[in-house]
């Protein structure tokens, strides 16, 4: 049993990186707190559920359709929103209000159009029958769900790391003042950030009625919770600390499920307070201000 | 002559007087107040529900109303209803609304246990008859509390009794001797759990409960618990959810290749369309589970037959976002046991309602059974028969009714294919 949710928790996590990491970019590049993260990984994850329906699309086709309809989507909405937000006296707190605004509406819209029922792709679709790992059994579509989000994380460390627009996302995430200063065109690199944060929400999306079980219009709430558990862990504005976070979380909810099944929903609150109390800057907070 | 004209005009004035009196105190609508859940996690059960109750406010109101014994005559039904978005403080504002502020006649709960549950004490303090349509927990009804009737579920503490009865008393003779409980976490479901460890205990069967653990209702993952329940080595195993928690599970527990012998689990039963969509007809085979009035069809004396309330559904909500199933049964059971106790009460005081409602119990026969009352008002009738979902060689699922006796369309399938 102890292999067993170890394993799981790795996969679990892997997948849980994903989903914090969209919120944690648009955090460490606009310090503003998008409350509406959650539900743009609900509508890629009912994107996906009507591109199946409609067109039996796999699921991985439309990984790369959720990437550009939501990076193209979030450039827009970047520049309708964030620049008002930051010539506010306290951005961070007006985008919580603001985004949470955003939430009722997004969940609202869903509900409407898709009704309140759950939603889901069958697990065949990403590969049938149990893989055998290290002795134990999992799912095929956890597997591919947990590959895919190694590839995503993946991809944002080439993006910060290993391109020229990444350099400049970093530099504004140091200090966007000094990065205005030198010339950087901090709009241009925050709405590039922006639409990324909404295209990997919109791609953990699409991979959660296999890990989540379902969809409904009213996910995002609960997935909001477990992505700031995530990223306060692993530091809050630290993109790549939410892999450490994501990798502790699912690891940590196996154990509970295992060990303490009724309890396990307190997970994300009892580690959020323990992280705040501890270290408050997350386990890679020191990282966060060299970046 | 003179006294006679004078006594025949005041009797004739009194006359009119007190007819007008009578007529003025019959009220243009009768206010049925009431909760749904549009959004969030009881939205899938509580939508049905509303919208299977509408349907018969609906009907009325088509026919000029519903009958209202104290004033003799049909009178228009004003449904008020409120979206809580199944958040229970938001439930228990609009409760006290509803009754403050609306002023409503009649006070009919949100679906489920979790949002009936905010308004049991609401309803007490207002003195006000809480019509409960599904809310179950075994904890609402107590002798010292006249201001609740459960109108279209059965008592969790009794609901899962022909399961108890079936594993205690058929699955000896199968092979059945270990036995796993998995439930979620809230007054639904934890009360069905009490209730078969209960029945279990008290059949005194050879049979031992090897794995019994809660989970919070919002879980969405279950492979690790699957793993877990597999480590036991169980011959049955019961699970007990509301729909994403059943969903979650039933998927989980395909994907992971695990199969068990003998799997229950409550809502392939009672919104079995909905389940098909969302776990497959392959992830449902085999599965034991509750056989509802949706499916099963009883012998209506009152109100549409079961195909009949179907077309109806159909053709009002035959976009297919809210599905057809037990909860939309339920809904409309709710407004057939206000149809007949409107037409039977004394007057519109709500503890001659509870009176009128009660004089039903065991009489009124519905497309959902036999409405039955306890002391408490908890719903005694219409339980559930267990049931197996199986193959229809067609690619589709049937139901095979197990247990009770009396009720059985065929033999379980043990160990499952």
């Amino acid at each position: 049993m102890l292999e067993y949710a170890l394993l799981a928790g790795l996969v679990f996590g892997l997948y849980f990186s994903l989903v914090g990491l969209g919120l944690n970019l648009v955090f460490g590049v606009m310090r503003i707190v998008n409350l509406a993260h959650g539900d743009f990984l609900m509508l890629g994850a009912f994107g996906a559920f009507w591109l199946f329906n409609l067109y039996h699309l796999n699921p991985i086709a439309t990984v790369f359709i959720a990437l550009a309809v939501f990076g193209a989507l979030g450039v827009p909405l970047y520049y309708l929103l964030v620049p008002r937000l930051q010539r506010a006296r306290d951005p961070e707190m007006l985008s919580i209000i603001l985004f949470f605004g955003l939430s009722q509406v997004i969940e609202a819209l869903a509900t409407v159009g898709f009704g309140p029922s759950e939603r889901s792709i069958p697990g065949r679709v990403l590969g049938s029958g149990p893989v055998h790992v290290l002795g134990q059994t999992f799912p095929a579509a956890w597997m591919v769900s947990a590959a895919a989000s190694a590839l995503a994380v993946l991809g944002v460390y080439f993006y910060l790391y290993r391109t020229r627009l990444g350099y400049l996302t970093r530099a504004v995430m140091v200090h966007r003042e000094e990065a205005l200063a030198t010339g950087i065109d901090v709009h241009r690199v925050s709405a590039i950030a922006f639409g990324a944060g909404l295209a990997l929400a919109a791609i953990a999306g699409v991979f959660a009625p296999f890990m989540l079980g379902s969809a409904t219009p009213a996910m995002g709430v609960d997935l909001n919770i477990q992505s700031f558990a995530v990223i306060v862990i692993g530091s809050l504005g630290n993109p790549l600390g939410t892999v450490l976070g994501g990798i502790l979380y699912g690891v940590s909810l196996m154990f509970m499920q295992t060990y303490f099944s009724s309890w396990a929903n307190l997970l994300p609150y009892l580690l959020l307070i323990l992280i705040l109390l501890v270290r408050p800057s997350g386990l890679l907070g020191r990282q966060v201000r060299r970046a | 002559m003179f006294r006679k004209l004078v006594f025949a005009l005041l009797a004739a004035s009194f006359a009119a007087f007190a007819g007008g009196a009578r007529a003025a105190a019959a009220p243009a609508e009768i206010k049925i107040g009431t909760l749904y859940a549009s959004s969030g996690n009881f939205a899938a059960i509580s939508m049905p529900v509303h919208y299977g109750l509408k349907l018969w406010v609906e009907q009325m109101n088509a026919e000029g109303g519903v009958y209202v014994k104290p004033f003799h005559k049909k009178i228009p039904i004003k449904l008020i209803a409120y979206d809580d978005q199944s958040n229970t403080a938001t439930a228990a504002t609009l409760y006290n609304q509803l009754i403050t502020q609306d002023k409503v006649d009649i006070l009919v709960a949100d679906s489920g246990s979790p949002l009936t549950s905010v308004a049991v004490p609401i309803a007490r303090d207002h003195k006000m008859l809480l019509i409960d349509q599904t809310g179950t927990g075994a904890a609402f009804f107590s002798k010292d509390n006249p201001y609740i009737v459960l109108m279209s579920d059965p008592v969790s503490s009794i609901w899962p009794k022909y399961v108890a009865d079936f594993l205690t008393q058929e699955g000896p003779k199968l092979g059945i001797k270990r036995i796993a409980l998995l439930y979620a976490t809230n007054d639904f479901t934890g009360t069905q759990a009490n209730a078969v460890r209960g029945f279990i205990r008290a059949a005194h069967a050879p049979v031992e409960i090897v794995y019994d653990q809660g989970v919070p209702t919002n879980t969405t993952s279950y492979t690790v618990i699957i793993n877990n329940i597999r480590a036991t080595n169980p011959d049955a195993v019961i699970t007990l959810g509301f729909p994403n928690n059943d969903i979650s599970y039933l998927r989980n527990l395909q994907d992971s290749g695990v199969k068990f012998k003998w799997q229950f689990a409550i809502y392939p039963g009672l919104e079995t369309e909905h389940l098909e969509k969302t776990v497959g007809v392959k992830g449902l085979e085999y599965v034991y589970t509750y056989t509802p009035s949706s499916v099963l069809e009883y012998k209506a004396e009152f109100g549409m037959s079961l195909p009949q309330f179907r077309a109806a559904w159909d053709k009002k909500y035959g976009e297919g976002k809210v599905a057809f199933g037990f909860n939309s049964v339920a809904g409309y059971t709710t407004g057939l046991v206000l149809q007949k106790a409107l037409a039977g009460t004394e007057s519109m005081e709500q503890l001659a309602l509870r009176k009128a409602i009660f004089a039903l119990s065991g009489k009124l026969k519905t497309i959902d059974g036999t409405f039955e009352l306890n002391d408490e008002g908890a719903q005694i009738g219409e339980i559930t028969p267990l049931g197996q979902i199986v193959p229809d060689g067609k690619g589709g699922l049937k139901f095979v009714v197990v247990y009770p006796p009396a009720a059985t369309t065929g033999k379980p399938v043990y160990p499952a294919k």
